[in-house]
C-alpha cells in the first residue's frame, strides 16, 4: 500500500511537471494562429481578414502568468477551451471525435504484437536455436527497420491497389454509418486490417526479441531446472514458471506502449487517410492552435501517467519482491 | 493485497487475441472496395476530395474561415449577390439581378431577384441582405467605407459609403448572404456551429455526415431547379495530397485542387479521353519581394537589375512545372488580361532574362564585381543576401533555387532560407527577412493588388507588424492614381488610373514578378459533363471558390 502511495505521490508531480510544460512550449514558437492560417491560405485570404480574425478568435493578450494560472484552473475543472484550427468546436469535443478511431488502430495493432510477439519470444527461447529462434528474428528486425512510410505505401500499393484486397483509405466505407450491426464491424475491420498489420510489421520485432533475451536468462536459472526434475510438464514450465518471471519488462513497456497509443500513429493516418488524434495533433501544431495542442498532450501525459499506475499496480500482482521493499 | 496471480488466468487473455486477428484477417478479404468509380445511374454523388481536411467537424458557419468551415459551406449552402469570374472577367448576376452606383459614387444600390427562397420555404428579402451586413461587421468587422446599409422594400438594398469607393461594388457583391430569422436568434453567431444550415444556395441538405465524408443534397426550394440537375456532393476527407490524388486519379473522385505533380503522366494518361485539366493563371501574382528598408533593395536599378538576371522560362517550366507563365513588368495576374497595358507590358525589358544586362546595370549602378569575382555592395561588404521560402512549398523552393543560380552566374550570392511557413510569414510580417518568394492581393479589379504593393497606406516601419505590403514600399503618385480609380465611377476612368499605375509599376518595380499563380482544377467527364475549359471559361476550376457555384450548377450527370 505504502508503495502504491508513494507512487502515487511521485505520478502528481510529475503531471504537474508536464502540464507545465505542455503550456509553454508551444509559446516558444514563432507566430500567432491567425498569422499561421494566413501563411497557409497564402492568397486565398485578404489582409483585412487577419484583423477580423484575430477579432473573432478573441486571441489571448494576457500576461503569461494569468495566461498560466487560468490554464492550471481549466485543466482542473475539465475545460479545454475552444480550438483555434477547429473554431469553433471545443476541444473536448475534437479529440473525443477522434479518440475512439486512435484506440481502435492503436490498441489492436499494439495487442496483437504484444501478444504474437511474446509467444514467439516464448516459444523461440525455448526451443533455442530451433528453426523459429533463427529464422523469425532476423526476419522481423530486418521488416522493423524498414522506415515506416515506405513500408506502409508498399502494403498500400500492393494490397490495395493491384490486389484490390483491402480498401485503400478511411474508417469506413463512404455511405456507411456507424453501427452495432455485422455489415458495419466487418466493413470497418476490414479498413482496419491493412493499417494495423503495418503497424504490427514495424514493431512485433522488437517484442519478440526482449522476450526472447530474458527468457533466455530466465530458463537458464536454478528453479526451472529444478521444476524440470520435478517432472513438471514442459508447457507448464514454460509458461508458467519462465514466461511469467521473464515477462515483467515486458509489462512495463506494455504499459509505456499504451499510454502512447493516445497519441495517435501520424504515418499510420497519413499514408491510409485514417482518421485519429495523430493528425489532429500536426495539425495543431502546424496551426499553432495552443488549445488543442494543450489538449491533446495533456491526453497523451495522462494516458501515460495512468498506464504506467496500472503497470504499478500489477507489478505488485506480478513480482512479490516489489511488495516486500 | 492478494497472493500472486495465477499464470493460467493470463493464459485465455493470451490466447483469445490471435483469434480475433484471425477473425479480423477472415473478414478483412471478405472486405470490398468503396470504388464508385463506374455509376452513371443519374443519381451519382459529385464527388469532391479534400486535402486540406483529414476530418470533418460539423460546422456550417459561413463566418468562420476557409480552413475551420466544412468545405462548400459558402459555395453551396449560402450565395452571394453576385458571382465575379476572374477566368472571362466578367460578374454574372445571381442573388441580385442589378445594381447601381450613384453619380456621386457614394451609393450603391442592389436589386434582389424575385422568388428567391431559404431552404426552409422563408422568401429572402432586402431585409436579410442588410441583417448580413450588419452582422458581418459586427463579428468580423471590414467594410471600413461602408456607413450604412438599408433595405427599401423587399428588393432594394442601398449601401451609403463614405467615399467614393468603386472597388467596393466587387466586395459587397460578394458577400455571402444568410436568413435573418435563423441567425437572429442565434445567441452567439461566431461560436455557433450551425449544424443544420438554413441557406437560398442550390445544396443544402446535410445528409450522412460523418468524420470523414459528407454529403450536401439538392435544395428543395432552389430558385433555379432547373440547374440542379445532379443530385449532390459528396465530400471526402484526406490528410494530404498524396492519398487525395490516389483516390482522384483511381476515378473514385470527380474534382480536384490538390497540387498533382506530372499531371499529364500521372492523371491524364490514365484516361486521355475523361480526364482533364485546367490551370488558368488568374491566381495571384506570386512576386519575389525584396525588402526595401534594407540596402540594396531600396535602390530600383538594383531590383530590375536582379530581376534581369532571373530566367523566367526556366523558373515556370522547371520550378512550377509549366504549370504557369512568365509575368510581365506590368506585374499583372492573367485574371486582368483586360486592364494589362499590352504595348507597355511588350515594351520593358527588365522581366526579360538577359545575364549580360543584369551584370552590366549593376556594375552601373556601382555593385562591381571584387577580384573573387563575387560583387560588392557600395559599403564594400559582398553582395550575398537570403532568400526565404516556406519549407512546404516544393516547387516555390526549386523557383528559390533556380533564381540562386540565376545571380551566382552575375557573381551575385544568394542563400535559400527554407524553415516552416510560419517562422518565414512572422519574419515578413515584422520585415526581418532579405528577399523572399511571396503571393500578392488578388481582386476582381488591380485596385488591391496596386494599393497593397505601391499605396503608401499598406506601408508600416520595419519592425511594425503587417499583413501586406511585405516589401515596404509606398509611392504618393500611387495614392493619387488609387484615389482616382476608387472614385471613377465608368470604366473608362478606371482604365485610366490603372494604365498609369502599370506604368509606375513597371518604373519602380516595387516587386519582382515572376509568375501569376495558376488556379489548380482537374476533373474526369466520365460521371459529369459541363465543365469550364479553356473554351468555355464560365468559370474557374476552383472547388472552394467563388466562382464554384458555377460549376454546381452547371454540371450535367453521365446517364447510362
Amino acid at each position: 500500500m505504502r508503495y502504491i502511495l508513494r507512487n502515487l505521490g511521485f505520478y502528481l508531480l510529475a503531471f504537474w511537471a508536464s502540464i507545465t510544460l505542455n503550456f509553454m512550449l508551444p509559446r516558444f514558437m514563432p507566430g500567432d494562429p491567425v498569422s499561421r492560417m494566413f501563411a497557409r491560405s497564402q492568397s486565398q485570404m485578404q489582409p483585412e481578414q487577419i484583423d477580423q480574425l484575430r477579432r473573432l478568435f478573441g486571441l489571448d493578450n494576457r500576461p503569461m502568468w494569468q495566461q498560466y494560472t487560468d490554464y492550471i484552473k481549466d485543466i482542473c475543472t475539465g475545460n479545454m477551451g475552444i480550438s483555434i484550427s477547429r473554431f469553433p468546436t471545443p476541444v473536448s469535443e475534437v479529440i473525443a471525435s477522434q479518440i475512439g478511431w486512435t484506440l481502435l488502430l492503436g490498441g489492436t495493432a499494439l495487442v496483437v504484437a504484444v501478444v504474437i510477439g511474446n509467444l514467439l519470444g516464448i516459444i523461440a527461447a525455448w526451443r533455442r536455436g530451433g528453426l523459429l529462434d533463427s529464422v523469425f528474428p532476423p526476419l522481423l528486425v530486418f521488416a522493423g527497420s524498414f522506415p515506416y512510410f515506405w513500408l506502409a505505401m508498399g502494403a498500400l500499393y500492393l494490397f490495395g491497389m493491384t490486389l484490390g484486397w483491402f480498401p485503400m483509405r478511411h474508417a469506413f466505407d463512404v455511405g456507411l454509418s456507424p453501427e452495432l450491426s455485422w455489415g458495419f464491424v466487418s466493413n470497418a475491420a476490414s479498413h482496419l486490417f491493412l493499417p494495423a498489420l503495418t503497424i504490427v510489421l514495424v514493431s512485433i520485432g522488437g517484442w519478440m526479441l526482449g522476450m526472447r533475451n530474458t527468457m533466455i536468462a530466465t530458463v537458464a536459472e536454478d528453479y526451472i531446472t529444478m521444476a524440470e526434475a520435478k517432472g513438471l510438464s514442459p508447457s507448464r514450465i514454460m509458461f508458467r514458471y519462465a514466461a511469467r518471471n521473464a515477462m515483467l519488462p515486458s509489462v512495463t513497456n506494455f504499459g509505456m506502449a499504451l499510454g502512447f497509443v493516445v497519441g495517435g500513429a501520424l504515418l499510420t493516418e497519413v499514408v491510409f487517410a485514417y482518421p485519429g488524434v495523430g493528425f489532429q495533433l500536426l495539425a495543431a501544431v502546424q496551426g499553432l492552435d495552443y488549445p488543442l495542442m494543450q489538449g491533446i498532450f495533456l491526453t497523451i501525459t495522462a494516458a501515460v501517467l495512468v498506464a504506467n499506475f496500472l503497470v504499478d499496480l500489477v507489478y505488485v500482482r506480478l513480482d512479490p519482491r516489489v511488495r516486500v521493499r | 493485497m492478494a497472493p500472486s496471480i495465477r499464470a493460467r488466468r493470463l493464459r485465455p487473455a493470451a490466447l483469445a487475441a490471435p483469434v480475433a486477428a484471425a477473425a479480423l484477417l477472415l473478414t478483412g478479404c471478405s472486405g470490398t472496395g468503396t470504388n464508385t468509380a463506374g455509376d452513371t445511374s443519374g443519381h451519382q454523388l459529385l464527388t469532391v476530395p479534400r486535402e486540406d481536411f483529414a476530418t470533418f467537424t460539423r460546422n456550417f458557419n459561413p463566418f468562420a474561415p476557409g480552413q475551420v468551415v466544412a468545405p462548400m459551406t459558402t459555395q453551396a449552402i449560402y450565395e452571394a449577390m453576385l458571382v465575379y469570374n476572374p477566368a472571362n472577367g466578367k460578374a454574372t448576376p445571381w442573388l441580385a439581378t442589378s445594381w447601381e452606383t450613384s453619380k456621386d459614387g457614394r451609393t450603391v444600390t442592389f436589386t434582389l431577384r424575385h422568388g428567391v427562397k431559404w431552404s426552409d420555404g422563408k422568401p429572402l428579402t432586402a431585409a436579410d441582405v442588410a441583417y448580413t451586413f450588419g452582422l458581418q461587421k459586427k463579428l468580423l468587422g471590414g467594410y471600413e467605407y461602408l456607413r450604412a446599409v438599408k433595405a427599401e422594400g423587399t428588393d432594394k438594398v442601398v449601401f451609403s459609403l463614405t467615399k467614393p469607393y468603386s472597388p467596393g461594388l466587387f466586395e459587397l457583391g460578394k458577400q455571402i448572404i444568410v436568413p435573418e430569422h435563423v441567425w437572429a436568434k442565434v445567441k452567439d453567431p461566431a461560436k455557433d456551429t450551425n449544424p443544420d444550415p438554413v441557406g437560398s444556395g442550390p445544396y443544402t441538405q446535410v445528409a450522412n455526415f460523418q468524420s470523414q465524408s459528407y454529403e450536401l443534397r439538392k435544395n428543395p426550394e432552389y430558385w433555379q431547379p432547373k440547374k440542379q440537375r445532379i443530385d449532390g456532393i459528396r465530400v471526402l476527407g484526406f490528410s494530404g495530397n498524396d492519398s487525395a490524388n490516389l483516390a482522384f486519379v483511381n476515378g473514385e473522385a470527380d474534382w480536384t485542387q490538390s497540387f498533382i505533380p506530372e499531371v499529364d503522366k500521372s492523371f491524364v494518361a490514365k484516361d486521355p479521353e475523361h480526364n482533364k485539366y485546367w490551370y488558368p493563371k488568374t491566381g495571384s501574382m506570386v512576386d519575389w519581394t525584396m525588402n526595401t528598408t534594407r540596402a540594396p533593395f531600396d535602390d530600383v536599378k538594383v531590383r530590375k537589375a536582379l530581376s534581369l538576371a532571373v530566367d523566367r522560362e526556366s523558373v515556370t517550366e522547371v520550378g512550377m512545372n509549366g504549370y504557369t507563365r512568365p509575368a510581365d513588368c506590368t506585374g499583372l495576374s492573367g485574371g486582368y488580361d483586360k486592364w494589362r497595358d499590352k504595348t507597355l507590358a511588350d515594351s520593358c525589358t527588365w522581366t526579360k532574362h538577359d545575364a549580360a544586362a543584369a551584370a552590366k546595370a549593376l556594375d552601373d549602378a556601382g555593385y562591381k564585381k571584387g577580384s573573387d569575382g563575387k560583387r560588392k555592395l557600395k559599403n564594400g561588404k559582398p553582395f550575398t543576401f537570403d532568400i526565404s521560402v516556406g519549407s512546404a512549398s516544393s516547387d516555390w523552393l526549386s523557383v528559390a533555387n533556380i533564381i540562386k543560380q540565376n545571380l551566382a552566374g552575375i557573381g551575385v550570392t544568394a542563400n535559400v532560407k527554407s524553415p516552416d511557413w510560419a517562422a518565414v510569414v512572422s519574419d515578413y510580417e515584422t520585415g526581418d527577412y532579405d528577399t523572399g518568394i511571396v503571393w500578392s492581393d488578388n481582386g476582381a479589379t488591380p485596385f488591391q493588388f496596386y494599393r497593397t504593393t505601391m499605396g503608401t497606406d499598406s506601408v508600416k516601419p520595419a519592425g511594425t507588424k503587417t499583413v501586406s505590403n511585405y516589401h515596404r514600399f509606398g509611392d504618393k503618385r500611387a495614392d493619387a492614381l488609387l484615389d482616382r480609380f476608387a472614385a471613377a465611377t465608368d470604366e473608362a476612368g478606371q482604365r485610366d488610373a490603372i494604365d498609369g499605375l502599370q506604368k509606375l509599376f513597371a518604373d519602380e518595380a516595387p516587386v519582382v514578378p515572376l509568375f501569376p499563380g495558376p488556379e489548380w482544377g482537374a476533373y474526369t467527364d466520365t460521371r459529369f459533363t459541363g465543365w469550364p475549359t479553356e473554351d468555355n471559361p464560365y468559370a474557374t476550376l476552383t472547388n472552394r471558390g467563388d466562382t464554384t457555384v458555377l460549376v454546381l450548377t452547371g454540371l450535367k450527370p453521365v446517364k447510362n
